[in-house]
């Protein structure tokens, strides 16, 4: 055959391993951190790392660091950045408060009140996005000077619409759709395993149920999948993939960046809206505040579960998982009665070893072709 | 002083001169930084202005958007560069930090007053710092004290009891904390005090530091907030544990949140300060010394309120409810 | 010889003050390889341009299969069948053999009534392994991210997907540069294949033992004119370096 020979039949063994580590080392690292938790939180106060409970509680943590991960993970591929997200959810807290109460008190079943605060946090999120979105890819400013000037606007917005930062008088049981869950799992005599219905027990009986997969989560987990089938399997995420990897090769072959680049900023605000909406429900008040310490933590996620800041790289399963190192490291060193400001230089010291992985990664790859020719 | 003085004597010749104008008018301006955008300092503002009114000053106020030295030092600059200001009062956001800024203020010819917060250790007769003329505010230690004997009631005098707080080295806060583990300490030795943990004013995070420390402590029965976003995390920690009603939740300041989180069984006792006072007396203050009176205390306190579920309609506590317009 | 698949009548394309090109004429027959020579600045990427639609003429006109065309945007040009292969071959090095070959085409399968719309990555895997397969391209794994291949093996990427989507003509820049030595016989070799497959390819180049490996015909530019168009069996180096250089100018002679 007149070909063009076959070249790497594969890398060296050495070299596949590293690359196979650089990939996986995230869920080492996870797995490591759970394991010291799980010798270390009984020696140290007797309590149990590994729980029913204690796992929902980590579940419940990472809502809101994860869901500003989800769409950051589609900016960042698509090698942007997106500063507003922190921002974006306080708003959408607030307008969510907003639109629940007033179509609340104008009547509407609680049910229907709380849809209606989801739209209209989509229809923020969509909107700011839509304009991150806009300037970025049609005037060609840099996503890093758009969406830092747009955090400050959205902020001052968010303070504005808001009632001295919070926004009260929601109705009461809307509390139960931030906090109940999906089963609930009571131990002991009378106890037993319950669906949907939070079961009507008290004293030790109460102190011994577990929540299990609290509504945030569930809605969560759910933005989780579509943001997993948008990147994997679409069409849509293979262009995120394409734009981040080689603009110019998108751009020739077509692919209507500009639209595409919209899109990613407006999915990048709809999920960080939708975390604000969650902390409305949750805490039952819109706050006008309650996003901002949560940008940085959001895009060390990103960056820990292997998203490269270069773009082009990247999956949302690796977004979920550096989000849980994050929530794994808040509770755990409490439960250690360590001040929780360790956690801070130990997600210091994870997101500067990921961006290091990320380089020797290319690295590696670039010697192969470097050493074929 | 002396400016200021003769600014005074300036006015009463004026006043003499028209013969018009109460006797105890004093031509001053008066410049109001509080910490932050939140409803207890926009209660002290009220509480300023409501002064200002009645004593006929003029006051420009500027509240910063967040928390902190970064947000409120260049305030502090701006208004000290206008040049028309006689008297600042202010809640340094931090004890340290914003000394050097205050200085520079006290350099240019203003008179500083805190309230809420103070400088130093907040002594400024014997303290390490003396330049502000006064300190008005609640006695935060004396608030975690309030604060620790309501629970210490709540829980039957023993149990274990966990300090949520907001940042580190913040007069307030570390006031509260303070006076709370004293009182424990010293009042209710069956009781055992843990933390702080310092949730940097995210409401999560505060949830997320208590529902750990209930993990690791099931048989928890108090905790501290120190302000409401810390209460409010760490009770929805507790409802969610299916503690509510059984742990205690202590919030410090009366916001109406606050209030709708104890009838919502969150929280259970709710400390209620009285910015209205402190803002009000402020400007009393600034107005006498431009008067001249040397006797002024260095240091006012101006006390607190518990309200629980029991007494939150009664208008003798409802009132301290910090209602905003 | 048959009807030109290709001819280019009379085109001018200025900037400004400065004609790029200049009154240029240009026949391209099928299966036939032309080679377009001359020194940088000489307008051979801007004829090539005015073909692949990034530029439009100024004067003259674009025929192609015996019709005029327009191409305002590259995208009319490809869809007419002219691909253009540039330097940087336009792949996304992050993406895997068949994920390039159908970048921006992604085939695809439909549920709900095309509501959802998912990659049909079996498909795409199997024709683009049949595309590569046409030109006895073989790799052995499709699925690596193509930064792991070498420059030749990309190259052969971007031209099989070029096949793949059917190209009438092939415009090549300069394929052979950042090449190593038998990575540019190979690419040669496929530019031969091209041809045997009845695809002509206007190749650019100023890799004068490239054009006498492969080209059929030979047009030199200079100075935004075509100075010269030889057989490649009735010219040498020697020669086409005089035309290069504008010493010999066979418009100036006629």
């Amino acid at each position: 055959m007149t070909d063009v020979p076959a070249v790497t039949p594969g890398l060296p063994p050495a070299k596949r391993f590293v690359l196979l580590a650089s990939r996986l080392w995230a869920w080492v690292f996870l797995g490591a951190l759970v394991l010291f938790f799980v010798v270390a939180v009984p020696a140290v106060s007797g309590a149990t790392f590994l729980s029913v409970r204690n796992f929902q509680n980590i579940l419940v943590a990472i809502v809101p660091v994860l869901l500003l991960g989800l769409g950051q993970t589609f900016v960042i591929i698509s090698a942007g950045i997106d500063l507003s997200v922190g921002w974006v959810m306080s708003l959408c807290s607030v307008v969510s408060a907003h639109a629940i109460r007033a179509s609340f008190n104008a009547g509407a079943p609680l049910p229907l009140a709380v849809t209606l605060g989801l739209v209209a946090t989509i229809a923020t999120g969509a909107t700011v996005g839509f304009v991150n979105g806009t300037i970025i890819s049609r005037l060609k400013v840099p996503a890093f000077i758009v969406t830092l000037g747009s955090s400050f606007i959205v902020r001052g917005t968010g303070l504005l619409l808001s009632e001295n930062t919070t926004v009260i008088g929601l109705p009461s049981g809307m509390r139960d759709y931030g906090n109940e869950s999906m089963f609930y799992w009571v131990r002991g005599e009378g106890g037993g395993f319950y669906f949907l219905q939070r079961p009507d027990v008290s004293g030790d009986l109460l102190r011994s149920m577990d929540r299990i997969l609290a509504w945030p989560v569930v809605m969560t987990a759910v933005v989780v999948l579509l943001c997993m089938f948008l990147l994997h399997k679409t069409q849509f995420g293979r262009h995120t993939y394409a734009i981040g990897g080689s603009l110019q090769a998108a751009l020739r072959t077509g692919i209507p960046v500009e639209r595409h680049i919209t899109k990613v900023y407006m999915l990048s605000s709809i999920t960080a809206g939708i975390a604000g909406f969650l902390s409305t429900l949750r805490f039952n008040a819109g706050s006008a505040v309650i996003g901002d310490p949560l940008l940085l933590s959001s895009i060390a996620a990103v960056i820990i579960g292997g998203v490269s800041l270069f773009g082009g790289a990247g999956s949302v399963i690796g977004t979920v998982i550096g989000s849980l190192i994050i929530a794994v490291l808040t509770t755990g060193l409490v439960m250690l009665n360590v001040q929780a400001f360790w956690q801070f230089i130990v997600v210091g010291i994870v997101v500067i070893v990921a961006v290091l992985i990320d380089q020797s990664r290319d690295l590696i790859v670039g010697r192969v072709g470097r050493s074929e020719r | 002083m002396g400016k200021v003085s003769l600014k005074a004597l300036a006015l009463a010749v004026v006043t003499v001169a028209f013969g018009a104008g109460s006797a105890s008018a004093v031509d001053i301006k008066v410049g109001f930084l509080p910490g932050v955008v939140d409803p207890f300092y926009q209660v002290m503002e009220t509480g300023v202005n409501a002064a200002a009114e009645d004593l006929g000053i003029e006051v420009v106020t500027q509240i910063p958007p967040t928390w902190g030295v970064e947000a409120q030092t260049p305030i502090l600059d701006a208004m000290i560069a206008r040049g028309d200001l006689d008297y600042i009062i202010i809640a340094p956001v931090e004890k340290d930090q914003m000394v050097a800024p205050l200085q520079a203020a006290v350099d240019a010819g203003i008179k500083i007053i805190t309230v809420d917060t103070f400088l130093g250790d907040g002594d400024y007769v014997d303290g390490p710092i003396t330049f502000p003329i006064a300190y008005i505010g609640s006695d935060n230690v004396e608030g975690g004290r309030i604060a620790a004997r309501g629970l210490a009631e709540a829980i039957g005098g023993e149990g274990k009891v966990y300090i949520n707080s907001t940042n580190p080295n913040v007069s307030s806060v570390e006031g509260r904390e303070q006076g709370f583990a004293e009182v424990m300490a010293e009042e209710y030795p069956d009781i055992t005090v843990l933390g702080p943990d310092y949730n940097l004013d995210d409401q999560a995070r505060a949830a997320q530091q208590t529902s750990a420390m209930l993990e690791t402590n099931p048989d928890l029965a108090g905790v501290f907030g120190t302000n409401v976003f810390s209460a409010g995390g760490a009770g929805n920690a507790v409802v969610n544990a299916g503690l509510g009603g059984e742990v205690q939740v202590v919030a410090y300041d009366a916001t109406q949140e606050a209030i709708e989180l104890m009838g919502d069984g969150v929280v259970s006792l709710v400390l209620a300060q009285k910015p209205f006072d402190m803002g009000y007396m402020a400007v009393q203050f600034a107005a006498a010394d431009a008067r001249g009176v040397t006797s002024l205390p260095r240091r006012v306190e101006t006390g607190f309120a518990i309200i629980d579920t029991e007494n939150v309609d009664d208008p003798e506590y409802s009132r301290f409810i910090y209602q905003v317009q | 010889m048959s009807d030109p698949i290709l001819s280019i009548r009379n085109l001018v394309k200025r900037f400004g003050g400065l004609v790029a090109v200049d009154h240029v004429d240009l026949d391209v027959h099928p299966g036939e390889v032309v080679a377009l020579l001359g020194d940088n600045g000489a307008g051979k990427s801007t004829l090539i341009k005015c073909v692949s639609g990034v530029h439009l003429a100024d004067e003259g006109e674009i025929l192609f299969e015996g019709k005029p065309r327009r191409f305002p945007r590259p995208i009319d040009a490809r869809r007419e069948g002219i691909e253009t292969i540039y330097q940087d071959l336009a792949l996304a090095n992050n993406l895997d053999v068949p994920a390039n070959i159908f970048l921006g085409r992604e085939l695809k399968h439909r549920y709900l009534g095309g509501l959802v719309k998912t990659l049909d990555e079996k498909s795409m895997r199997r024709e683009a392994a049949a595309g590569l397969e046409a030109l006895d391209i073989q790799f052995p794994t499709l699925t690596q991210p193509i930064e792991s291949l070498s420059g030749g093996q990309r190259q052969a990427v971007a031209i099989a997907r070029a096949i793949y989507w059917n190209a009438r003509l092939m415009i090549m820049d300069e394929p052979t540069n950042n090449l190593g030595v038998p990575e540019q016989h190979k690419v040669l070799e496929l530019i031969g294949k091209l041809r045997g497959q009845g695809v002509p390819v206007i190749l650019i180049t100023h890799t004068l033992p490239d054009v006498f490996a492969i080209a059929d015909r030979i047009v030199v530019m200079h100075r935004g004119r075509k100075v010269t168009e030889k057989r490649t069996t009735e010219t040498d180096a020697a020669e086409l370096v005089q035309y290069m250089v504008g010493a010999l100018d066979d418009t100036r002679a006629a």
